[in-house]
This record gives C-alpha cells, structure tokens and sequence, in this order.
C-alpha cells in the first residue's frame, strides 16, 4: 500500500539517463556481438538504479527510468501485432526501425505488463508508465492499409486500448500517454483527440496525456504555443495534461485563465534540454507563477519531457532540485 | 620498400606526351632511391620496411620542407623502428632531390636529435592542436590591418582562390530565396516565430552579410511578406578588426543587424539566450581555420601526428643578418612576437615586417606517436572514442586523416542555436568520404599570415548525427574548379 500523495506531488515523464555504456552495448546488440540475455540484464541493472535515484530524490510518482527503450518509438512498433518492422535498419540504437503497416492491426498484446510487475517488485513507491499515443506512432509507421491518418490512429486505439487494460490487470494504477508530434501538426487535433479518448476508454487509472514539443537528440522538434490544444484538448477523457514551461517560459500559463480545464494540470519546472542544474528555489518560483493561475490541488509538478538525454548526475542533480523546490512552496501553503 | 602516392588526380593540362612534373619528380624519386640502396647508403636491409610517401600540396607555399623525415615514437616517446620520409613534389627542385633524399636516408641512422640542416627549433613536439601555427593564426587575426597594411591586399586575396565564395552574387541569393521559402512554409502552417534570427560567424568585410540582407530585403518587398521587419541579423566573428568592419558595411541595415564578440569554437556561450531560436546560420571558410589533429593509421595501429616548430635552417641565417639579431636571442623574439604583438618586438613597420619574415621562416616537423588504447585527449568534445572507431571503420587501411576538433567543437556548439525548423549552412573545404583522405594531401597550408586546412565532412556527419542533425554535403556550382562545398543540415528524423 502506496502512502498518500501529497499536495503538488511531484513525478518525471519517463525516461531517466541513459549510461553511455549502455548506448554502447546497445548499439552493440545491434551489431549481434552482445546477446540478448546480456542486454536485459544491464537494461534490468539500470532500471533498478534508476528507481533508486528517483526515490532517493524524493519523487512521489517514479517511473522505471526507460532504459529497455531505445526510442519512443521502436518499443512500440516492435511488439504491436501487424506492423513490420525492418531490423536491419538501423546501427545506432537511438535511430528510428523501418517499420509499415499492410493489414489491419490484429488484436494482442505488446507485453508491457512486465514494467508494471517490475514497478512492483522494485519499488514501493506509487509508479507510473509512459505509452506513445496513437497519433505519435502514427507519424512514425509508414500506412499502406488505411485510407486516412484517422483511421489508423483510431485502431491504434482501439489495440493500445486493450493494452492499457492489461497494464491496470498486472497492478498499474498511473498511466501516461506521450503525444510530442501534436505540436507539429496541431490541424490533426480534433481526431487525435478523438483517438486518445478511444484508448483510455474504459480504462481504470490515473491517466496523464503529455504533450510537449519533442525532446528527440535532447532539442525540441518544433516551436509554437498551446494555444493550438484550445478548445480540442478540453474533450478529452484524461486526469491530467502535462505540458513543458521550463525551456519555453510561462507565457501558456495564462491560457489556463481562459480555459477552464476538467483535469488536473502537469506542469515542466525542470529544463531537460539544459546540462545546468535549476536551483530549488528557481524551480519554487516557477511553481508559484503556476499557483497564479491553477489551484494547488491541481496541479503536478514534473521535468519539461524525459531525462535521458542527460547525463545520470545532472538528472538526478535536477530531481533533488525539483523536489526541494516543491517542499519549498508545500511549506508555503501550509500542507 | 613501401612507396605510398598519395596524390590521385587526373591531370587537367594537355602534355603533348610529355610526363607531367609530379610523375617526373615520383620517377626521380624511385630512381634515385635505388640507387642509394646500390650504393649501400640506404642499408639494403632497412630499405624494405621503409616507406615513402609521394604527396603534391595543393598550396604552394606549406609548413613542410620539401623532404621529410617522419619517425615514429610509442605512446611514452620512445623511438620505434617504423620511419617515413615524405617528399612535397610540387616544392621539390629536381636538382636538388637526390641530395636531399640522400641527406634524408642518412639522417635515418643519425637519430632524432640530429639536426643536420642547421634548423632553430622553437617549440617540443606536440599534437597540431597545440602546436605555434595556432599562437601565429591568433596574431593574424588580432593584427589583421597592420598585415593587410604590408602585404598590401586584403586577406581574401590571399585564399587560394583569390577570392571568398562567400560573397558569390548566385550563391547569396539562392541561399536567400531556400530562407525565404522555408519562412513562407513555416508561416503558412502558423509556425513562424514573432522575431526571426538569422547569424553569420566569421564574418570576412561584412560583405556577404551586406548582400545578402540586401536580397532578403528586396525579395521579401517584392513578394509583400513583412519577414524583413522582423529578421535581427547577427554577425559574430573573434576578430574585432572584422567584427568592426563587418557591422559597417550593413549600417544601412539598422537595427536589424547588431555585431556579436565570439569564439568560434563554442557560438553557443555568447548566444546563450539564443537557444533554439536561430533559424539560419551561415560560416564561410571558418572551420578550415580551426584547431584540428591529424590521426595516421599503419600497419592497423593508429598514431597521433605530432609537430615541432622550427624556423628553416638556411633561412635563419637571412632572417638575422636582415634585422640585426643574432640566433640565440631569436626564438625569445618569436616568442614576445606571439605574446606581445609585432610592436613588442621592433617599433612600426619593422615589426610586422619582422612578423612576416618568420612566418615566412616558419615549418614544422612531424613524427609519428602511437596512440595508447586509453587516450583521449584526440577526441573532439561532444564525440567520444566510439565515434572514432566508427570514422576508421569507414576509412581505408593506411590512411591520414583529420580529427577537426575544431570544427567538430564548433558544429556541435552551433547547433542548439538552431530553431527545430532552421539550417546551418558552411561553404568551406570539405572531405566528405574518409576514401578520400587517400587521394590528395588534404593540409595544413600555409596563407599569407594564416593557415588553411581541408574539414573532415565525415567526422562532422557523426557529430551532427549525435545531435539529431543528417548533414549533407553538395557542390558549390557557382565557380567551376572551386574545392569549395557546401554543407548543410537538415533535421534528423
């Protein structure tokens, strides 16, 4: 049993450092001179030190660091039922499979219940999972099946859907959706919209949807405002959107003020594409711009995107950060 | 014997039959070379391990003599059996090679404190990165109108071209119109930030960012966009000379354009609060100026190329009787001259004259040091030994090739200026494909007051891949016969 949460409770988005040695051996998997075996026991090695790092920093809600992920991307498409994925096409880890979809998505698992069973096992902390959302892989999976964008999004759903269930069967209670590619093609927001609400349908948990403008190579794929997200986003069927203002400013803030949100409101304190660690009391200042305009009992405090870009003592330097900056303002407000 | 050419070109003059100079020279080379080993001053069992190498610098005037020996050290400086002579054939007087090469092969057995031409060194043998030609290139640069005042022209002149690409009339407005073209896309999908950055480093006169302001203001008032009102344009350049001639020639752009004090190896620490906001860089002939090293794999063992500056033996003699000084006190001189300027040295005209005439003077000896598996003080910052492995997976057996730390350094600190959606745009002298390094001597050559090296394109390839960048590399169609290429970059997916 998870103690309560307290008030701005405090969590990452997903992805914590990722060991040069571990790109290292990765890639070298690739290469097929390190076999398989071999690679889920450093991947299991650092997954555990990851969540050991987030608890000794005090994070409320820890992820498993990410480090059996070698993008976003790839995780996915090479356990989703009926797309193909080239393995041959890439050398570097990070680099992005070929993959194409030629039928329709037939129905079974990814078998991510394993990373909610190992949260379960390693940590006591209440601990959440990060899924790439249907309109994210669907800018990443060649379609030579269905005949729109929507259509595919919507049966990702309806796959990633079943999914999520078995996530909540196998003891996970925080889910996250990761949608970066919203920003770049904000015209295709009212059907992904649509699509998120098709995959959490019926789905028992806490779910966040985070949207931010990529962290891909630890720089933003593409630059804007929220303001695009206005109205679409106020349908949609979630707990909590999580959005960056630590690299961008706070400007979007204010769009809070104008739109009166039914969802909890995560907000970016820490700087991810940075190597300069904030200090406590600059992540408190950015809390209480936040306070202006969100209730406290609203809002989540968490890092702009994923961590893994950085090195393992700048991010754990930035969780310390984070989280005394939170205690700061707890203490503030009396809670 | 082992005789590496390693100039690989097709000759571009007809010869009516004739051989051109530098086979003549390579046949001069062989020919005489057998015969030291007939007249048993080349040891006939020392003969079959040595190598030769054959190269034809593209730049007239270099920082080798004509004939070089290279020997080989380990990792902690110890002598090894491995040597290397290498002869400069385009430099090479017909007359004289024999002598020379003789001179050489004797010099093999001599040892490496052996200094039979007489030379004035000037400095330990270290890695090129570190070596006097980077104290030199700073003093260009921080005295460049008192040089341009004595030599006459400015340094543009002196490029191999005679001339700057840079400022190529086509060249500035096709890349006005691709900048153009990308605002318009971004604008039309609402994406176009409220300011638009643009930045130059290395800006030369100013004269190509006058141009192409110019052609961006007329372009954009032909077509009605409004970009102009809302481009700020900034030059930064290490040079103030530059920096300050530069933002005089776009004055006429107002506040529109602002000067920047930076150091091209790190553009990112000036320009901080630029991050992710510049939408169009531009470098012109700046990274072939950088500090780089040189990395020689033989026999699959890899060496570091080091250097030892000297001042040309027979040339000392000149140098001194001309300005009244004797040799000893004359590497105590060159040193003030690096530290203090020409006018630390001798007052006026002499010191720069002075200046001149040891850079004239000036050379470097290489050797050869074996790299220690755990070394990594060769590796470029943001790159790490793997990268390396990576380039020499890619590279042919024996080969030399340039670590462009430098540029390497600069690139990466370049790119987190870039706005997702901008380029980076470098006309420069590029080796694109590590095979390459096989064909030609790809530098450092020596300019009027400054220095010039050929930019390893693959190595910036692996740096721009690691940041999230593919970076391509097309000709530069505007002057026929130019070395110049242009590199660009587009986001990696």
């Amino acid at each position: 049993m998870t103690p309560p949460l307290p008030i701005l409770p405090t969590t990452v988005i997903g992805s914590y450092s990722m060991p040069e040695w571990l790109e290292r051996a990765k890639n070298e998997y690739l290469s097929r001179r390190l076999s398989k075996r071999d690679l889920d026991e450093m991947h299991d090695a650092v997954r555990k030190a990851a969540l050991k790092d987030q608890e000794t920093a005090g994070i409320d809600i820890v992820s498993d660091g990410e480090a059996q992920r070698d993008n976003m991307i790839d995780y996915f498409t090479e356990r989703m039922p009926g797309v193909q994925v080239d393995l041959g096409s890439k050398r570097f880890y990070y680099d992005f499979y070929d993959s194409i979809v030629r039928s329709k998505l037939a129905t079974g698992t990814l078998g991510l219940a394993e990373e909610a069973r190992f949260l379960g096992r390693f940590s006591d902390h209440k601990s959440k999972i990060s899924i790439s959302g249907p309109h994210t892989l669907v800018k990443r999976i060649q379609n030579k099946f269905y005949d729109t964008e929507e259509a595919f999004a919507f049966d990702l759903g309806r796959v990633l859907n079943l999914e999520l269930k078995e996530l909540v069967r196998a003891g996970a209670t925080d889910l996250q959706i990761d949608e970066p590619y919203y920003s770049g093609f904000p015209e295709d927001l009212p059907w992904a919209i649509k699509a998120i609400n098709a995959m959490v349908d019926g789905v028992n948990a806490n779910i966040t949807l985070h949207v931010c403008y990529g962290n891909r190579y630890g720089k933003p794929s593409f630059e804007g405002s929220y303001k695009f997200l206005f109205p679409a986003i106020l349908g949609a069927k979630i707990n909590t959107v999580s959005m960056e203002f630590a690299r961008r400013g706070e400007d979007d803030l204010q769009l809070f003020k104008e739109f009166n949100v039914p969802f909890n409101v995560g907000i970016g304190v820490i700087d991810v594409k940075t190597n300069e660690v904030e200090s406590a009391g600059f992540v408190a200042d950015r809390i209480r711009r936040a306070l202006e305009v969100i209730p406290a009992e609203r809002l989540v405090i968490t890092p702009d995107c994923g961590l893994v870009r950085l090195h393992r003592d700048v991010a754990f330097g930035k969780l310390c950060a984070m989280v005394e900056g939170t205690k700061t303002v707890r203490k503030e407000l009396g809670r | 014997m082992i005789v590496h050419i390693n100039h690989i070109s097709q000759s571009k003059k007809p010869r009516n039959g004739k051989p051109s100079p530098q086979s003549e020279m390579a046949g001069l080379v062989t020919g005489s070379l057998m015969s030291l080993v007939e007249d048993g001053v080349l040891d006939a069992k020392m003969a079959p391990s040595l190598r030769i190498h054959l190269d034809w610098i593209q730049y007239k005037t270099n920082f080798r003599d004509p004939v070089m020996v290279r020997r080989t050290t380990s990792a902690q400086g110890q002598a090894l059996p491995l040597a290397e002579i290498a002869i400069d054939l385009r430099q090479a007087d017909a007359t004289g090679l024999p002598i020379a090469l003789a001179r050489a092969v004797k010099s093999l057995d001599a040892g490496p404190q052996s200094n039979v031409e007489n030379h004035l060194y000037l400095d330990e043998f270290r890695p090129y990165r570190d070596c006097l030609i980077w104290s030199f290139n700073r003093l260009f640069w921080r005295y460049l109108g008192d040089w341009e005042n004595a030599s006459g022209k400015g340094f543009e002149a002196a490029l191999p071209g005679g001339s700057s690409d840079a400022n190529h009339p086509q060249a500035v407005s096709d890349s006005v119109a691709d900048f153009w073209t990308l605002l318009r896309d971004l604008e039309t999908r609402g994406q176009l930030p409220a300011e638009i950055f643009g930045l130059e480093i290395g800006v030369g006169s100013g004269a190509r960012a006058a141009a192409w302001l110019d052609r961006f203001k007329a372009l954009d008032e032909q077509c009605g966009t409004n970009f102009y009102s809302r481009l700020h344009f900034i030059l930064g350049d290490y040079s103030p000379t530059s920096l300050e001639r530069a933002v005089a020639a776009v004055a006429h752009h107002g506040d529109h354009v602002s000067g920047v004090p930076l150091d091209a190896l790190n553009p990112y620490k000036a320009l901080t609060a630029h991050r992710f906001k510049i939408m169009y860089v531009h470098l012109t002939n700046v990274y072939d100026n950088l500090p780089f090293d040189d990395l020689v794999r033989r026999d699959g063992k890899l060496y570091l190329v080091e250097v030892r500056a000297y001042l040309n033996g027979p040339l000392v003699d000149q140098l001194t009787a001309d300005f009244g000084v004797s040799r000893a006190d004359l590497p105590g001189m060159v040193e003030k001259l690096l530290e203090g300027g020409p006018y630390a040295v001798f007052e006026g005209e002499k010191g720069v004259a002075f200046w001149r005439r040891v850079w004239d003077t000036f050379k470097l000896e290489e050797r050869l040091r074996a790299l220690d598996e755990r070394e990594e003080d060769h590796v470029p910052p943001g790159l790490s030994r793997t990268h390396l492995e990576d380039l020499l997976a890619e590279a042919p057996d024996d080969v030399r090739f340039h670590i462009s730390r430098g540029a390497g350094e600069s690139f990466a600190n370049t790119l987190p200026l870039l706005h997702p959606r901008g380029f980076l745009q470098v006309q420069d002298i590029f080796v694109s494909e590590m095979d390459d390094y096989r064909k030609g001597f790809r530098g450092p050559g020596k300019l009027d007051g400054s220095l010039v090296t050929w930019v390893n394109g693959a190595l910036l390839r692996a740096v721009g891949a690691r940041a999230g960048y593919d970076v391509h590399f097309a000709p530069f169609p505007y002057r026929p016969g130019t070395k110049t290429s242009i590199l660009y970059t587009t986001q990696r997916d």
